[in-house]
């Protein structure tokens, strides 16, 4: 609405970012008309660059100062599944959780206290994960997904806060000291691809087996919500995000899909805290902070929310750039917010959107960038209280 | 005036009062469509036809009475029920998903009837690929049939706003509707577009789709309904054929008292 009017002051640098982004939106355009050997042979680089990312030669670059295999782990991997979980409830639904670590929580919680008490595999603990935080996915969600916008905000934020003061103050799964050897992932294969690297190997030195494990996870996560995005379920989002009162009257149960949104973000967050869990060895409370809500939130929507591969770049920026600038100590905090600030001046919809969040944000309906349900310009007064 | 078109009762609406506040919108309304016809509803500005529909699709509660549907009351279900038993609507204000293509817009509508889960769509499972082709197939043809197939890919706020009444026909049509509710259809079009809009809910109608319309296009309605109800201050002041019903003197004074323009 406003925001293409008031340019004193920020005019120049909107203008600056304006020529960085354009190629942005240039190249989604071409992305959306690209043939399918195109995108195939696209999926297949990044795939092959993802598994040959961890490489001295490309950490000497990309991290200079901390081991590169270890951040690519975590932070980033973590952070690019997250928010790839946390889209489908933001991006997708259009819902506004500020409370998405809760889900994390579980999945690690899961893992460290079956792992460790019923010694259960790995394998088996993550499809338990999935269903405890997919079911408290739709616990938390079905008493507050008739709120609207802001109260859902709220609601998710507390939740977050709850489950981790529960976790601190519960001395049967370790109060604040948490809990402590976590079983590793049992060893799939002990093959060795390349001298030195085992990939199927988990142990405790080598970050890598990890990040593959995250990488697979990434993958099949991807197809299974690209093609929810492009089936009755997506289109049932994006009816929801567009007019809510005219998609339950076209037939679509609004509720439901939007509780259906919440499971599949829990489950995401979930199945990551389960493999965060496993590859730490020990988790504690303070693992799960408010803040990492607030920065896989700001991942999604820096990148571009409801667009998977804006959303990817985003958590990759949001977890590597300050790795990579540690050298500016306290100042990196600072510089990370002052950048998220001005992005959403100069390009609130994100730097990778999809089109039709782009068009929700120039018509200020929708959720805009955020996800809050913010009232449509058009006359509610033809359908309005329920 | 009874017994025009003698089909049986397909929606009832039986002493039914809505209350806002201290409004009376609808006051003690009683009111049948048949079977296959097509039935106007008329009245002048703030007479309570929106909020007829608006009660008959579950959008509004009545403060008393009932409301049946094929023989079995409808008010309290949920809305999106009140669709999947057989009745959609389109709105006097456009209300489009604006940034979607109108291919999509009119599968959201077929999706009413899809079984899916989103196991089945997440895992790409053959059923799944079956409805979304069968699914697209009916929104092109519908489209073809509302006449604007040669748009589908276009964004809904990017028609031509004649196409945009259109595309919410074609959207509530394909959630394979028994009764098809239009709120002034044909407002804000030229009278080419009208003519046209008429032949369009004749062949609805001939399909097998009853129609129950407000319209203040007289013409139109006078043209094309089987029968015809006059609400005024929420009651139903008359009813019968159109040409009864425009010779009427209760009809001639509301009208002559709040005069409707035929936009
Ligand atoms: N949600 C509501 N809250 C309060 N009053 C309402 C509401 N909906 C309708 N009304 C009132 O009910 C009366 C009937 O309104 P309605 O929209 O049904 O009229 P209408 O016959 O469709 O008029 P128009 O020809 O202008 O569309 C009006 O007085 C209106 O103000
Ligand atoms: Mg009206």
């Amino acid at each position: 609405m406003s925001h293409s009017k008031n340019t004193t002051g920020i005019g120049p640098v909107r203008a600056a970012m304006r020529k960085i982004t354009t190629p942005f939106d240039e190249m989604r355009d071409w992305w959306g008309r690209a043939p399918g050997w195109v995108r195939w042979t696209v999926y297949g680089l990044v795939i092959v660059a993802a598994l040959l990312a961890p490489s001295d030669s490309v950490g000497a670059f990309m991290s200079p100062e901390s081991d590169w295999a270890t951040i690519l782990f975590y932070p980033i991997g973590v952070f690019v599944l997250l928010a790839i979980g946390l889209n489908v409830v933001v991006g997708q639904a259009g819902l506004l959780d500020l409370g998405f670590v809760a889900f994390f929580a579980i999945g690690g919680y899961v893992m460290a206290v079956i792992g460790t008490e019923l010694g259960w595999n790995f394998w088996e603990i993550i499809v338990v994960a999935v269903l405890i935080s997919s079911l408290s996915g739709i616990i938390l969600g079905a008493p507050t997904l008739r709120l609207r916008g802001d109260y859902l905000a709220i609601v998710t934020l507390g939740f977050g806060e709850i489950v981790r003061l529960v976790a601190q103050n519960t001395d049967a799964i370790g109060g604040p000291r948490g809990i402590n050897s976590i079983p590793h992932p049992p060893d799939m294969s002990d093959i060795e691809i390349i001298p030195d690297l085992q990939p199927f190997t988990y142990g405790v030195i080598d970050p890598r087996p990890y990040y593959y494990l995250l990488v697979a996870l990434c993958v099949l996560v991807i197809i299974f919500a690209r093609r929810l995005e492009k089936s009755r379920v997506g289109r049932a989002w994006a009816a929801i995000r567009e007019d809510e009162d005219a998609a339950e009257i076209m037939g679509v149960p609004t509720f439901r899909f939007k509780l259906l949104a919440f499971a599949i973000g829990a489950a995401i967050g979930g199945a990551t805290g389960t493999v965060f869990a496993a590859k730490m060895i020990s988790i504690v409370p303070n693992n799960f902070p408010f803040i990492l809500s607030a920065t896989i939130l700001a991942a999604v929507v820096l990148g571009g929310s409801g667009n998977l591969p804006g959303v990817i770049l985003g958590a990759f920026l949001v977890g590597w750039l300050p790795e990579r600038f540690r050298g500016f100590e306290d100042y990196r905090v600072l510089l990370f917010g002052g950048v998220l600030v001005l992005m959403m001046i100069v390009r609130p919809q994100g730097l990778l959107p999809s089109r039709q969040r782009s068009a929700e944000f120039a018509e200020g309906s929708g959720m805009g960038g955020m996800g809050a349900e913010v009232a449509t310009p058009t006359a509610k007064a033809e359908v309005s209280s329920r | 005036m009874s017994d025009v078109t003698g089909g049986r009762a397909l929606l009832a609406l039986d002493q039914i009062t809505m209350r806002f506040g201290g409004v009376v919108a609808i006051d003690g309304l009683d009111l049948e469509v048949r079977q296959g016809e097509i039935f106007a509803l008329i009245g002048p500005n703030g007479a309570g036809k929106t909020t007829v529909f608006n009660l008959v699709t579950g959008v509004y509660q009545p403060t008393a009475g009932r409301v049946a549907f094929d023989g079995r009351k409808i008010n309290g279900m949920k809305r999106f029920s009140v669709t999947k038993r057989g009745i959609a609507r389109t709105f006097q204000n456009i209300r489009l998903f604006h940034n979607m293509s109108a291919l999509e817009n009119v599968l959201v509508g077929a999706d009413a009837h899809h079984r899916t889960g989103f196991i089945g769509a997440g895992l790409g499972l053959p059923w799944h690929r079956r409805e979304e082709r069968e699914g697209r197939a009916l929104a092109r043809e519908l489209l073809d049939f509302v006449g604007i197939g040669h748009r589908t890919e276009e964004w809904a706020k990017n028609l031509p706003y004649g196409d945009q009444r259109r595309l919410e026909i074609a959207r509530a049509l394909a959630t394979k509707p028994k009764l098809l509710l239009l709120d002034e259809p044909a407002a804000g079009m030229n009278p080419a577009e009208k003519r046209s809009l008429q032949q369009l809910i004749r062949r609805i109608c001939d399909a097998g789709t009853t129609v129950l319309l407000i319209e203040h296009d007289m013409g139109l309605v006078m043209e094309i309904s089987d029968r015809v109800a006059v609400l005024d201050f929420g009651q139903k002041i008359a009813e019968g054929r159109p040409a009864e019903v425009q010779n009427n003197p209760a009809v001639i004074e509301a009208y002559l008292g709040a005069p409707a323009d035929a936009s």
